[in-house]
């Protein structure tokens, strides 16, 4: 494992009891090709069960990775850690195969716990596309994401959370999810999230929190070094794609400039069906508005 | 700063002239600009989702979430301006301010939050010569960062000694009270009726406070999607009686 991986694994072991199953890092690191001007795979350290398989070239000289996890889904007692970098002026796609299913976390095991620590170089930049994360009935999740980006790198990074298993009419029967996410431009914070929900004691769906809405999303875009007013426009650009997007009493979609250098996108979704289209549309909308070039959707593979 | 100054900041003041100071700080009617912002709230009344018989719920899961990160936030503000405290320490104010600030994602409530912090700092540097106060504000100033209401409330509270415990309920109760009268005049919520809901939230602004004291800012957590989404769809609004 990774020093950093480890330093941020330990901070989530901090005051969590109970016994761990698996301990498992990836590090990812990505350079540019100065001949081709693609980005390639320079490094890659795996321990099951996280796998990369490979790095495809997408049309544009970006990498595209795909995350698996081969044991299907993250257990009680799992902790596993992501290290990315990007070195300067490389180009990212990660995404996932299919949903992070989060399993019942038996009482004996630690929380399931996740650690991201992403680094953006400079002139980079990082599309994180994945799909939805699914709590299960019973399961403990604890999520820490750090993401830095460096001068001109730019970000594309949502996170889906679904209720549950919804086809079982498991609706909010996790025991807890948290999940605690800082961005950070040039060392300075401009968004941060700290989700604690513990459905058995507060209710989820109150009108404070998700009101008649199951599903939620986060989508940050964000490009350093833009000023406000530029962001300000965007914020408008992108409203009209949210507006266009949301239909009340089954899916809402909002937008805002964050402190600095980006925007963020929240949806809210009754089920979970329409958010990753909109969330690609918005993807596609932001990209040729921010770099003036098409979004390349991820190719998938099972 | 030395020492000195920073002991010279807390007002000596008898326990009944500090509970009246902090009752007109904590005054909804303070001239800092709150009756102009609903921080969302506005849009789902719009949406129909907020109608006045949810109120009472709603306010209590907004306390749980926003009120128990802005308690937080008020009191570890409060312990920069500390008597034991020798020299005020601008970078612990900048980052929990920078910290709050990026934990708004929606621009028109960040910003409300900072305007009524601004005019609330600004507001008590009047009321005579605080060292730790100026500091705050030049330091806020020089980084380009924001001061938020609560972390406002929570320094000027300790500067002016007020019980650090009573200035996050007083803080806790003032958010209530703007909520309260801001819903009284986007919906069918009478006076008495206003009057028995912030009477029935007082026990849940004592559990928040009480939440707060045994977490960082670092831990405490805040979700609210559906506020968020009605404050970041606020500028769209054809028709707005709030700034926010």
């Amino acid at each position: 494992m990774t020093a950093t991986a480890r330093v941020a694994l330990r901070e989530i072991e901090r005051g969590i009891p109970g016994a761990s199953r698996v301990r498992a890092s990836m590090r990812l690191e990505f350079s540019r090709d100065s001949s081709t001007d693609d980005t390639f795979l320079a490094e890659s350290l795996q321990e099951p069960p996280l796998k990369v398989v490979r790095a495809f070239t997408l049309p544009d000289g970006a990498a595209l990775v795909h995350l698996h996890n081969v044991s299907g889904g993250l257990l009680g007692g799992d902790q596993l850690a992501l290290q990315v970098n990007l070195g300067s002026a490389t180009g990212v796609q990660l995404t996932t195969t299919g949903a992070t299913r989060i399993y019942r976390c038996r009482e004996e095991f630690s929380p399931t716990t996740q650690s991201n620590v992403i680094f953006v170089g400079e002139d980079s930049l990082l599309e994180y596309l994945p799909d939805a994360i699914i709590p299960f009935a019973g399961s403990h999740y604890v999520q820490r994401t750090s993401i830095d980006l460096s001068a001109d790198a730019g970000l594309f990074w949502w996170e889906i959370v679904a209720p549950g298993r919804e086809a079982r009419g498991e609706l909010f029967e996790y025991r807890h999810f948290e999940m605690r996410t800082r961005v950070a431009a040039l060392g300075r914070k401009i968004a941060a999230e700290n989700i604690c929900l513990r459905p058995a004691d507060w209710n989820v769906g109150s009108l404070a929190r998700l009101g008649a809405y199951r599903h939620s999303a986060t989508f940050y875009i964000c490009h350093v070094g833009r000023d406000a007013r530029y962001w300000r426009a965007a914020e408008d650009h992108v409203r009209g794609l949210t507006s266009s997007l949301s239909r009340p009493g089954e899916i809402l979609w909002g937008v805002s400039s964050l402190v600095a250098h980006g925007l963020v996108v929240r949806c809210l979704a009754r089920n979970g069906r329409n958010i990753l289209p909109g969330l690609q549309t918005i993807w596609c909308g932001a990209k040729l508005h921010l770099y003036g070039c098409e979004a390349i959707l991820p190719r998938k593979v099972n | 700063m030395k020492a000195d100054d920073a002991k010279s900041d807390h007002l000596s003041c008898s326990e009944d002239l500090a509970f009246l100071r902090l009752l007109q700080l904590a005054d909804t009617a303070l001239p800092i600009g709150a009756l102009a912002h609903s921080f969302g709230l506005e849009s789902l009344v719009a949406a129909e989702i907020l109608t006045a018989g949810k109120l009472p719920e709603f306010l209590h899961g907004y306390l749980q979430e926003a009120g128990m990160l802005e308690a937080v936030a008020c009191r570890e503000a409060s312990q920069l301006a500390r008597p034991q405290v020798e020299s005020f320490p601008a970078a612990r104010w900048i980052e929990i301010n920078d910290y709050l600030s990026a934990l708004k994602p929606a621009r028109e409530s960040r910003t409300a939050s900072a305007v009524l912090g601004r005019n609330f700092l600004q507001a008590t540097l009047l009321l005579g010569d605080f060292p730790v106060l100026r500091a705050a504000r030049e330091a806020s100033l020089r980084s380009a960062s924001l001061i938020h209401h609560s972390t406002a409330f929570g320094l000027v509270s300790a500067t002016f000694g007020f019980d650090e415990s009573r200035a996050v309920l007083a803080y806790l109760h003032q958010m209530a009270a703007s909520l309260v009268s801001a819903c009284q005049r986007l919906l069918p919520v009478g006076q008495n009726e206003a009057t028995g809901i912030l009477w029935n939230l007082k026990p849940a602004i004592i559990e928040t406070a009480d939440r707060g004291a045994t977490c960082s800012l670092d831990e405490a957590s805040c979700f609210m999607p559906l506020l968020d989404w009605g404050a970041m769809e606020h500028p769209a609004l054809a028709t707005r009686l709030f700034i926010s």
